[in-house]
């Protein structure tokens, strides 16, 4: 993942306000929360910066795959051993009599999945780290030992 | 008439031991095409951990020559995934690190598969083809 | 739900979409199992002294070299059914042969000491039920067998064990590498160095006896007091551990004898390897490294890795396995000037040296059968897809027919 004053060290730096932020810095924030679009600065769209918009689009990429949990997945990293599946909260209170004592789910209102050797995920809005009442939730990272899901 | 200076300076060499292991995704390769280059690239590798590179002058990406009295094998030099303390090497189970464990079991009939000492030295060769270690 | 031979955890979840007669997609199944259904590039096609031939005379070609042979060896197995081994077994009797499988250089020796009780052992689903206590030593059964954590020792809800990994288990790793376990155990991997294990043993049977541990004192105390408190320990024994300490397995029992609490369960990676160990057992009482000579005569003398040291087999059958590929180099040049004979669904690296190869069935995918999980238990396994492979166990019926 990016840093802020990696996203921000490429923006035009003017604090020229065109985006709707106060300032450059403020929209770096905006972009690494996936809250603004790297298209909504005009400035760095205009021909000199075609550099530096290329290696922000670089930097953000990991992050366009994101949910709206901002749970990212990574299926080359994934061994699909399921520790997710079984250890995810909203899994076993969907799931009580499968994933919960570490059986296939059986029914699809599970957060995870496993196919084809590699986790999928769904019902996304589901997650702990979704919606009003959301917490700072770690219960499928924690179990997972080659980094396949982060949140960014 | 020059003299290939090169040719007579011997890359130094480190007394090492290696252990081995399994991993899921070598695993995989092996299920799929054991002849492959998946499998190859993962399996002809030796896996060090930062001291042992930097004491011995070695690079992610380098190639290093393995050689005891069982045999002799070029493989890549890779980082360890996670800080180890040193003293020991990695290599995933595969015919090249069996290509230097001995047949001596003192009888037992279990060759020390994950305890095997060898010299370590820096070399340009290629990577040992798995055709080689198969020939007889 | 079918059954998955990817490991010996035998995972019976397994859904696999077919389409056409093909196995298009798996689900539950883990990298590893998922590989297995997905099966291999190069299929083995029959052949006698390299040229193309058909099954029949593939498997007429073989007969006739192991009856000829004056001390053959039939070998592999783990990655075979029950009623392969059974049929292997039998071959072996007939034709006063030496049977040995890869248990040989594996987990054999902790297997038989399991077979003879020599310790307390208990089921996996006793784990997922009552275990608080785990440790995994010299395993990493997250890369070896995959969903150990999640289906049964670690992460999954137990009648016992209700609340949750965090708060109901305590999982401990003790490896010479930080492994993907050792990764999940956190605070509770101890690192070793390489052949430390005896000392670790004799050190927590100090502690466990009131006695000072050696070196180490703080952790090693800490540790056994962990160990001491288990209501329900298990020690998933790895080859890490077994290779470690293969001369003196003794050590392991007398600690087990120091901890009332705690089973020992050796970890199985193929997934049949304790089958055939508990085949042999029933017909012979020992697991391996057989030679059948009117009676069954057991000698380490018989393990592969001996017998091709010694030159002492002058033909091999080898069922399921690839010891061109697992096997110290140093032994193969015999391996290689005797005739051998390769039962396998796929190309392997014996089978390209091999005098004749008999293409088999990807049992538990294209054939069905039973096979032995980690624990002891008997589980079906699965005929998925249809074709005309023949299952090792048909092969070698075949085979000795009128032999």
């Amino acid at each position: 993942m990016p840093t802020v004053m990696e996203l921000y060290q490429l923006l035009p730096k003017t604090n020229c306000k065109k985006c709707g932020e106060s300032t450059c810095m403020a929209f770096a924030v905006a972009l690494l929360s996936r809250k603004k679009n790297i298209s909504e600065c005009t400035p760095i769209l205009e021909g000199s910066f075609k550099k530096q918009k290329e290696k922000l689009e670089s930097l953000l990429l990991p992050t366009a795959g994101a949910e709206e949990t901002g749970m990212i997945v990574h299926p080359e990293l994934c061994t699909g051993c399921g520790n997710c599946v079984v250890a995810c909260p909203v899994d076993v209170a969907n799931d009580p009599k499968g994933a919960a004592i570490g059986c296939a789910p059986t029914n699809d209102k599970v957060i995870f999945r496993v196919v084809d050797g590699k986790v999928i995920a769904s019902n996304i809005k589901e997650c702990r780290r979704f919606g009003k009442n959301r917490v700072l939730c770690y219960a499928c990272i924690d179990p997972c030992p080659t980094g396949a899901i982060e949140f960014v | 008439m020059g003299i290939d200076v090169g040719k007579f300076l011997k890359a130094p060499e480190y007394d090492i031991r290696i252990t081995t292991y399994r991993d899921i995704f070598q695993i995989e390769a092996l299920e799929q095409d054991r002849f492959g280059e998946e499998y190859k690239k993962l399996s002809a590798a030796v896996m060090m951990g930062k001291s042992d590179m930097d004491k011995m002058g070695f690079k992610a990406g380098d190639r290093a020559r393995l050689t005891n009295n069982n045999g002799s094998i070029v493989v890549e030099v890779r980082a360890t995934r996670r800080e180890e303390p040193g003293g020991i090497v990695f290599m995933m189970n595969s015919p090249w690190s069996n290509s230097l464990v001995s047949d001596d079991t003192r009888g037992n009939g279990i060759p020390e598969f994950k305890n095997i000492s060898c010299r370590i030295s820096l070399t340009k060769e290629d990577i040992t083809p798995l055709e080689k270690l198969i020939a007889f | 739900m079918v059954t998955c031979t990817g490991c010996a955890l035998l995972c019976e979840d397994i859904d696999a979409v077919v389409e056409n007669n093909r196995i298009k997609e798996t689900r539950n199944a883990c990298r590893r199992g998922a590989a297995k259904f997905r099966g291999c590039k190069n299929r083995l096609t029959p052949s006698v002294n390299k040229k193309q031939t058909d099954v029949d005379a593939s498997i007429k070609k073989a007969a006739e070299l192991l009856k000829t042979a004056k001390s053959p060896m039939l070998f592999g197995w783990s990655n075979s059914t029950c009623e392969a081994q059974a049929k292997g077994i039998q071959a072996a009797k007939k034709l006063n042969a030496i049977i040995d499988d890869t248990s040989s250089f594996c987990q054999g020796i902790l297997i038989e000491k399991v077979l003879r009780k020599k310790f307390r052992t208990c089921s996996l689903e006793d784990i997922r039920n009552q275990a608080d206590v785990l440790v995994y030593w010299g395993s990493d059964a997250q890369d070896s067998e995959p969903r150990h954590l999640s289906r049964f020792s670690y992460f999954p809800r137990g009648e016992a064990r209700q609340r949750g990994y965090e708060e109901d288990r305590t999982a401990i790793a003790i490896d010479v590498r930080e492994s993907n376990t050792a990764k999940i155990c956190k605070g509770h991997f101890y690192r070793i160095p390489l052949k430390g294990d005896r000392e670790l043993i004799l050190a927590l049977t100090d502690a466990l006896s009131g006695k000072v541990p050696a070196y180490d004192t703080k952790r090693i105390l800490e540790l056994a007091n962990i160990l001491k408190k288990a209501e329900f320990g298990v020690i998933f024994a790895g080859i890490g551990l077994t290779y470690s300490i293969k001369d003196e397995l003794d050590i392991l029992v007398a600690l087990t004898d120091r901890l009332s609490n705690f089973h020992i369960l050796p970890m199985v990676g193929h997934y049949n390897m304790r089958g055939f160990n508990e085949n042999l057992f029933k017909e012979t009482g020992f697991v391996n490294r057989v030679r059948f000579d009117g009676k069954a005569v057991h000698d380490n003398k018989y393990a592969i890795v001996e017998a091709l040291r010694q030159k002492a087999i002058d033909a091999l059958l080898v069922v399921g396995s690839d010891p061109l590929s697992s096997l110290p180099r140093s032994v193969l040049p015999h391996l290689a000037a005797i005739p051998v004979i390769c039962i396998d669904p796929c190309v392997t690296l014996t089978s390209k040296i091999a005098t004749v190869t008999i293409p088999a069935a990807v049992s538990g995918v294209e054939s069905g059968g039973s096979a032995v999980r980690m624990d002891g238990r008997v589980i079906e396994l699965s005929k998925v897809v249809e074709n005309n492979y023949l299952s090792d166990a048909e092969i070698l019926a075949r085979m000795m027919e009128g032999a």
